[in-house]
């Protein structure tokens, strides 16, 4: 059996006196489609920075594809494809040439960066005016991200809400090609609040919830009792209380 | 409502103020400092003033300070810099509302000028004279009057401007040309030139038809120019008014983008080949660095603006100290005012390259953290590019300065290429560091002020002759010896320390951006106020 894509053990990042991670235990299998929930700064954005290197954990351990964090970094980021939740976009760029760039950092030969930057350009709809990334809207922002992801043919990729902000065409667009992604052996590790999505595509999910992972298992085990996502996101996370109600609302 | 946003742009403001020091206050004390010592200047003046010199030389004093404080508005609608309250539009706030919050803030826009009124109305009331403290009432109130003219004059001037300069290309030629004609009245003075019409319109302009005219005579006693002060109070505040109106309803956006897309596809196939050539001299992920910082910077207005800046304003303002107060060519300054101009040049473009070099990328530096390679080719990278930058502006200066020959020929070109290349080696070490302990985010749009965080700004004024001087020590060894081979000599010493310096520097800003790229991303990430003043 191999190695899992992701292993997290007793992982913890705090800020100040605020725990944001608070001893997580992971362990998100190859090939697997992995929902990452959890409610408003329940620790999710945090953790996928720990795991991309980006922000170093207080204690704790992450293997990523077999290699260890921060030992073995630059291996470890040459297998992953990061979409953040942040602009990671250089505006003064159009989106060819930040793709371009993003490939040749990746360590793609420069012709190969070119010809995958146009193909990507062409598979997410974008078109190549000279319009600069400033320009683009929230979702084109995104498929630019996602395109950039995926130009190095990485074996892992952690997205952060990837799909917000996208449209219903674009979003469809990159739910297929993240589910081609799967069937060829690539592991995804996203987060995302459109519970629907979630429940559509991941085959694992684990809940994080003030830090610590509160539910960790299939889809199917997730809703053994009928429940839908969401209701059992709600029941899970402890929020299915009666609605306060204001006087004046 | 008006308390409201007011403090919601000041809690805005608060977390760069927590982390500024005094550092970010020093520039801003001592220009204070020169504005309180001109109010003292002012009170004195009108002291000791006759009756016959106010008559003469007050309304002159109005015009100065109705002109500075036409000017700021100009500058920082040029600049890209200020308020945008069109942000507030969401809320249900009257629009009266936000014009008295867009006039309130004009006030902090001349604050100089608040300070040189005061100091000369109280010097005013203490001239018995102009009538003392009995005629405050008739002193105090054309100044105020005047005042309130002045801001409701400048936001209609800023609103106007900020319309007619959204298009960026012209918003950068009005930022050179104004601050080029703010250095003329210095070279009238330089070059002794008095242009025959300087005095009759230096006449008319102290008429009593003008707002600083009126202001100046009623606060003398005269009661008609009253009348045409409060008239041209109206006049401006229909003129602010309405111009605030039409700027609430413009869209920025759609006038940007049009110029921008006409013509693109041109400019890329010219530029492509000055891009193309860091991959024939490095290798990637050097050369995507280099090439990428290239294509980033040339398309940055606020680059743009202080890359011609580097070679005009080093010619405006150095020319005529070196020509002397006659025009004449002074042998010992123009020997070396090639040399001078271009580490001039060098020192402007730190603001926007090697000071605060993730400044322009902000979010977008976590990409560099993120991508599989060492920080130190991020650096380095970028450090490449600035001097690609450097070494454009050198160029254009030599031909500028050989144009007319105002150098001793091309071995000064040779020792500027040198001694340029030295000077950088040191910003350039320092830079690193900066850039990764004091990041602070830049607005690529906003052709404002410089580009390092509060506490950089201070240390730029320590690091700045700490790292001229080994190039200056190398001069004085060849004026004190009189010789050039121990000028070469320091001048290599100089070399090698720098290059140990940079070394020095960029480690320890790879330690620094490992250790610290939590609040890195942090500060790069952090956002403008309710109502986006710089």
């Amino acid at each position: 059996m191999p190695e899992p894509a992701i292993v997290a053990r007793d992982l913890r990042k705090g800020y100040g006196l605020k725990l944001a991670v608070d001893g997580l235990n992971l362990e998100v299998p190859r090939g697997s489609f992995f929902g990452f929930l959890g409610p408003n700064g329940a620790g999710k954005s945090t953790t996928i920075r720990m795991l991309t290197g980006l922000i170093p954990q207080d204690s704790g351990s992450i293997e990523i594809l077999g290699y260890k964090l921060p030992q073995q970094e630059l291996e470890i980021k040459r297998r992953i494809g990061l979409v953040p939740d942040e602009s990671f976009l250089f505006d003064r760029l159009t989106g060819l040439e930040f793709l371009e760039f993003a490939g040749r950092m990746y360590g793609l030969p420069r012709a190969t960066a070119v010809e995958r930057a146009y193909g990507l350009m062409h598979l997410f709809e974008l078109a190549d005016d000279g319009k600069i990334i400033g320009e683009y809207s929230k979702g084109m922002r995104k498929r630019v991200a996602m395109a950039a992801a995926l130009i190095h043919h990485p074996d892992l990729f952690l997205m952060d809400e990837p799909f917000e902000g996208v449209d219903a065409v674009g979003a469809r667009l990159m739910k297929d090609i993240l589910l081609n992604q799967v069937q060829r052996g690539a592991t995804i590790f996203l987060t995302s609040h459109v519970l629907e999505v979630v429940e559509r595509l991941c085959d694992r999910v684990a809940i994080i919830d003030h830090g610590k992972i509160v539910m960790c298992g299939s889809m199917e085990e997730l809703r053994a009792g009928g429940e839908s996502l969401e209701d059992a996101f709600v029941r899970i996370v402890g929020a299915d209380r009666p609605m306060e109600r204001l006087d004046w609302l | 409502m008006i308390a409201a946003i007011l403090r919601a742009q000041f809690l805005s403001m608060r977390w760069g103020r927590r982390h500024g020091s005094i550092w970010r206050f020093l520039p801003l004390t001592v220009w204070y400092l020169f504005w309180l010592a001109s109010a003292v200047f002012a009170f004195f003046l009108a002291r000791e003033a006759d009756l016959v010199f106010l008559r003469r030389d007050l309304p002159i004093g109005f015009l100065g300070v109705t002109v500075y404080w036409q000017f700021m508005p100009m500058l920082s609608a040029s600049m890209g810099m200020g308020l945008d309250l069109r942000k507030l539009r969401i809320y249900p706030a009257l629009h009266r509302d936000l014009f008295a919050v867009e006039v309130l803030l004009c006030f902090t826009t001349a604050v100089e000028m608040l300070l040189v009124i005061a100091g000369g109305v109280a010097g005013l009331l203490a001239n018995q004279e102009a009538g003392g403290w009995a005629a405050a009432p008739r002193i105090i109130a054309p100044a105020l009057i005047l005042i309130l003219f002045n801001a409701l004059l400048a936001s209609g001037t800023r609103s106007l401007l900020g319309r007619l300069l959204a298009r960026r290309k012209i918003r950068e030629v009005v930022i050179l040309v104004t601050t080029c004609l703010w250095m003329l009245p210095r070279i009238f003075m330089q070059y002794r030139i008095h242009p025959k019409w300087l005095d009759p319109v230096a006449r008319a302009l102290r008429g009593p038809k003008f707002s600083w005219s009126a202001a100046a005579a009623a606060a003398l006693g005269d009661l008609t120019p009253f009348l045409t002060l409060v008239l041209w109070l109206l006049a401006a505040l229909w003129f602010g008014r309405a111009q605030f109106e039409r700027n609430l309803r413009y869209d920025a956006v759609a006038a940007q983008a049009m110029v921008v897309r006409k013509d693109a596809s041109r400019r890329r196939s010219l530029s492509g080949a000055f891009f193309a050539f860091p991959r024939l001299l490095w290798r990637d992920p050097l050369a995507a660095i280099v090439e990428k910082e290239l294509r980033s910077l040339v398309r940055t207005p606020r680059f743009r603006m202080v890359f011609v800046m580097g070679f005009t304003f080093g010619i405006l303002v150095w020319l005529p100290v070196v020509l002397g107060g006659t025009g004449a060519r002074t042998s010992g300054g123009s020997s070396y005012f090639l040399v001078f101009v271009c580490v001039y040049a060098l020192t402007m473009l730190g603001q926007v390259t090697y000071w605060n070099c993730f400044g322009f990328d902000r979010s977008a530096t976590l990409f560099y953290f993120a991508a599989p390679q060492q920080i130190s080719q991020v650096l380095i990278g970028k450090n490449i590019a600035a001097m690609v930058f450097v070494y454009l502006d050198v160029t254009i200066l030599s031909a500028v300065v050989g144009t007319f020959h105002l150098t001793a020929g091309w071995g000064q070109v040779a020792e500027t290429l040198v001694v340029v290349g030295i000077c950088a080696v040191y910003m350039l070490g320092l830079g690193n560091m900066a850039s990764v302990n004091y990041p602070r985010p830049l607005n690529p749009e906003n052709v404002s002020r410089g580009g390092g965080s509060g506490r950089s700004q201070g240390l730029m004024l320590l690091f700045y002759p700490l790292a001229l001087l080994p190039v200056f020590l190398a001069y004085l060894a060849r004026w004190a010896l009189n010789s050039e081979l121990a000028f070469a000599a320091v001048l290599a010493i100089a070399a090698v320390i720098g290059g140990i310096v940079y070394w020095i520097g960029l480690d320890s800003a790879v330690i620094a951006a490992g250790a610290k790229r939590e609040q890195l991303f942090a500060a790069l990430t952090q956002s403008e106020g309710p109502i986006a003043s710089e």
